[in-house]
């Protein structure tokens, strides 16, 4: 079987399938469904486009509910079940924050820029019934980014599964879906990337199948007077997650790995850890000094 | 994969909530994870008019697992050229003789470290080896690691032994033996968000052979027959070595202060200092600049002398590295990060060792001034 | 001499500690106290040789048969 490798660029970021297929078409034409799921997530829940569902519903929030599909309820309920399993740390509604955090200029936001904020948060105030939806307050925002981009890889690996692929990989950004091992059995070395250092890795990871997710403190940060604040906000404080240069984890679905490592990184160092071992996934994380703390044990 | 204890209900909802999606649930399956970082190094020395060094290293580092961490390195220590082989006063003054020939010697080394890491304790092992056709060299170490005070200190304690055998090519039916016992104790103290320093102990115990197999002394006399001594030292050797580093970033400048200090001392009654201080400046994101500068200063060994007295005494050497002589020497580092993690570092400096350079003066009046260049290149990466 | 720096060691054993999300400058590879394992040896190579004072950074590293 011939390796087939695909790249393409979505959510303004870089992204690759490599998939193993005898038939240069048929790998083709998987792809191509794979490409085109990413992009027609990416279009339905983009915050940016103004004629997308999520930006109706944010500016319908404080009047209507709006009505939604089953696959948006579906992503709503399990925004909800992360909201619950988190203790109210995984928020969708923590994206209105972006309004006092600009990572662009090296300044970190007062209390009194947050608190306003800080009162338009909270997924106990996302009012919802059957096939709809309404925000309580006005000037709060449902925010997809924390685990649209995981949905969005799952639903690609499904297409190459549906497309007759059974050895692939799907990488979005850094988020990883193995759908099977190479064709002799040999796993796919998937790199974790260094958090400091650019271009390289932390570890390679033998992986045969799974989802790898990975959240780090280097994608949008900004460093002021020593401390790095990162794009990782506590909705509770509005302030940077802390205790982790980078959390990875690997689950059965990139939604899940997503989850846990979102929630770690905002449980810091030591409650991250002890809520990674529990959930009894395996994990490699880089705490803030540098040091590394693998799960992965050799099988 | 571990046990759940609170959360499994937790990767049950998640996961639940997950495929009431339509998406594909993949079983996982997945082996240990690589990380390490591996480099080459090599050193190129020239001394004017004696000998040449080169010595390329190998080595590795890499976490297996969650606790555990090893790391292993060999080298070839090639030296060639010219060699001094014992000091004459023919001349009328003490001199080193340097031999004829150019030998070439080959030396094999290496070694390797294995530690765990148990919550705030750290513990290690090591063994180390060093084999030439003339010197056999076999050590072992233990080091165990304790970080108190949210791991702004940390404690080091070790315990290091070693056993040389050493031959001569001159000699071949030299075969003798030396032990020597180590112990260390030191503290890592980190002073602010800016500033450590590390202060470390070591106490070392020798016994054996420490006579050079391949240096002599010969002295003429006005009157009477010349006197012909191999070298001759004591059979056991206890010393003490204080070094102290500190490491200060200043943020503004965009450099790091980097300063190192060793006191020495040992029942010989050889005393020095050793001063190295250098800047690390960064240009830019990919490129840093490090000049350095390395003082050092020494006192005699009790039976160092160029010249044999009479009577000839139990215990004498003429080996210039046992002398009073005071060396400066400068270097710079280029350092270049590329893509890939890839990092190549590039050093060149200078040895400069004369007798005038001694702190306080005194330095021995026959130490045949040193000048020597050495280069050294290192690229590593991570994997 | 010596004494005032073990005291001076103590004390700052007491002095507000960093924590670890305060760590960005500490963590910089300029600011590690042990150089690559390649260089580190390089170094001792070309100075251990020619000096009579050696050691004091770590133990079990074996002797060396330079003359």
């Amino acid at each position: 079987m011939a390796l087939h490798g695909f790249n393409f660029r979505a959510m303004a970021a870089e992204h690759e399938l490599q998939l193993h297929c005898e038939d240069a078409g048929l790998a083709r034409a998987a792809a191509v469904r794979a490409m085109e799921e990413v992009a027609r997530i990416e279009a339905k829940y983009s915050r940016y486009r103004p004629e997308t569902l999520v930006s109706r519903i944010n500016a319908a929030a404080g009047g209507d509910f709006v009505a939604i599909d089953a696959e948006t309820e579906g992503l709503l309920d399990y925004a909800d079940a992360s909201w619950r399993q988190s203790a109210g740390l995984f928020d969708a509604t923590s994206g209105v924050l972006r309004r006092a955090w600009r990572f662009d200029v090296e300044r970190v936001p007062t209390e009194a820029e947050l608190a306003p904020l800080l009162a338009l948060i909270g997924w106990d105030r996302v009012e919802r019934s059957p096939g709809r939806v309404r925000l309580a307050s006005p000037g709060m925002e449902l925010d997809f980014g924390g685990f649209g981009k995981e949905y969005a890889v799952d639903r690609a690996a499904l297409a190459l599964r549906e497309g007759g692929i059974g050895s692939a990989v799907v990488s979005l950004a850094g988020d990883v879906v193995v759908l099977g091992p190479q064709p002799d059995g040999a796993p796919w070395r998937v790199g974790i990337r260094h958090p400091r250092r650019e271009g390289a890795v932390v570890a390679t990871l033998p992986i045969a199948s799974g989802a790898l997710a990975t959240s780090g403190d280097y994608e949008r940060f900004i460093e002021v007077d020593g401390e790095r604040h990162c794009h990782i906000l506590d909705p509770r404080t509005g302030r940077s997650a802390r205790g982790f240069q980078s959390v990875s984890v690997l689950a059965p679905t990139c939604l899940v790995a997503g989850s846990a490592t979102t929630i770690a990184m905002l449980k810091g160092r030591d409650a991250g850890l002890a809520w990674l071992r529990g959930l009894g996934l395996d994990h490699l994380c880089v705490l803030d000094d540098g040091s590394v703390v693998s799960s992965f044990a050799r099988g | 994969m571990h046990s759940g204890s609170e959360a499994p209900g937790s990767l049950h909802a998640l996961s639940r909530a997950a495929l009431a999606l339509p998406i594909l649930a993949i079983p996982v399956e997945a082996g240990a994870a690589e990380i390490g970082e591996m480099g080459f190094t090599i050193l190129g020395y020239k001394e004017r008019g004696l000998m040449k060094v080169v010595e390329p290293v190998l080595w590795g580092k890499a976490r297996i697992g969650e606790t555990w961490e090893v790391q292993a390195n060999v080298a070839l220590d090639i030296v060639s050229g010219a060699s001094p082989e014992g000091v004459s006063n023919i001349s009328g003054t003490p001199v080193q003789l340097v031999s004829a020939a150019s030998v070439t010697d080959r030396r094999y080394l290496g070694d390797v470290r294995v530690s765990r890491r148990m919550g705030e304790l750290t513990l290690g092992i090591s063994r180390s080896f060093s084999e030439e056709n003339d010197y056999r060299s076999h050590a072992y170490g233990i080091e165990a690691r304790w970080d108190l005070n949210e791991r702004n200190t940390t404690l080091a304690f070790g315990y290091g032994q070693s056993a040389d055998s050493i031959g001569s090519t001159l000699e071949p039916t030299l075969d003798e033996r030396r032990d020597t016992r180590e112990y260390l104790f030191g503290v890592t103290q980190v002073l602010s968000r800016f500033d450590l320093v590390q202060s470390t102990v070591t106490v070392a115990r020798g016994r054996g052979w420490f006579n050079d197999p391949y240096k002599f002394t010969r002295t003429f006399y006005p009157d009477g027959a010349p006197a012909f001594l191999f070298d001759l030292r004591p059979s056991s050797r206890d010393s003490f070595a204080w070094l102290t580093r500190y490491r200060r970033h200043v943020p503004g400048a965009d450099g790091t202060l980097q300063a190192e200090y060793r006191y020495y001392s040992d029942d010989w009654d050889v005393r020095a200092h050793t001063l190295e201080v250098a800047w690390q400046q960064s240009l830019g994101e990919r490129w840093a600049v490090r000049p350095a500068l390395r003082y050092h200063t020494q006192g005699a060994a009790r039976f160092y002398s160029p010249v044999v007295p009479r009577p000839a005494p139990a215990e004498l050497s003429s080996d210039p590295r046992l002398a009073a002589f005071g060396g400066i020497s400068t270097s710079v580092r280029g350092i270049l990060k590329l893509d890939g993690g890839l990092l190549i570092e590039l050093t060149v400096g200078n040895v400069h060792n004369t007798r005038d350079f001694r702190a306080g003066g005194n330095g021995s009046p026959t130490y045949p001034t040193l000048q020597a260049w050495y280069g050294i290149l290192g690229i590593s990466r991570p994997f | 001499m010596r004494a005032w720096v073990a005291v001076a060691l103590l004390a700052c054993a007491g002095c507000a500690p960093v924590a670890p999300y305060q760590r960005a400058y500490l963590a910089r590879p300029d600011m590690a106290l042990d150089a690559s394992p390649g260089m580190m040896r390089a170094m001792e190579r070309t100075f251990s040789a020619k000096e009579a004072a050696n050691g004091g950074s770590s133990v079990g590293g074996g002797g060396c048969g330079c003359n």
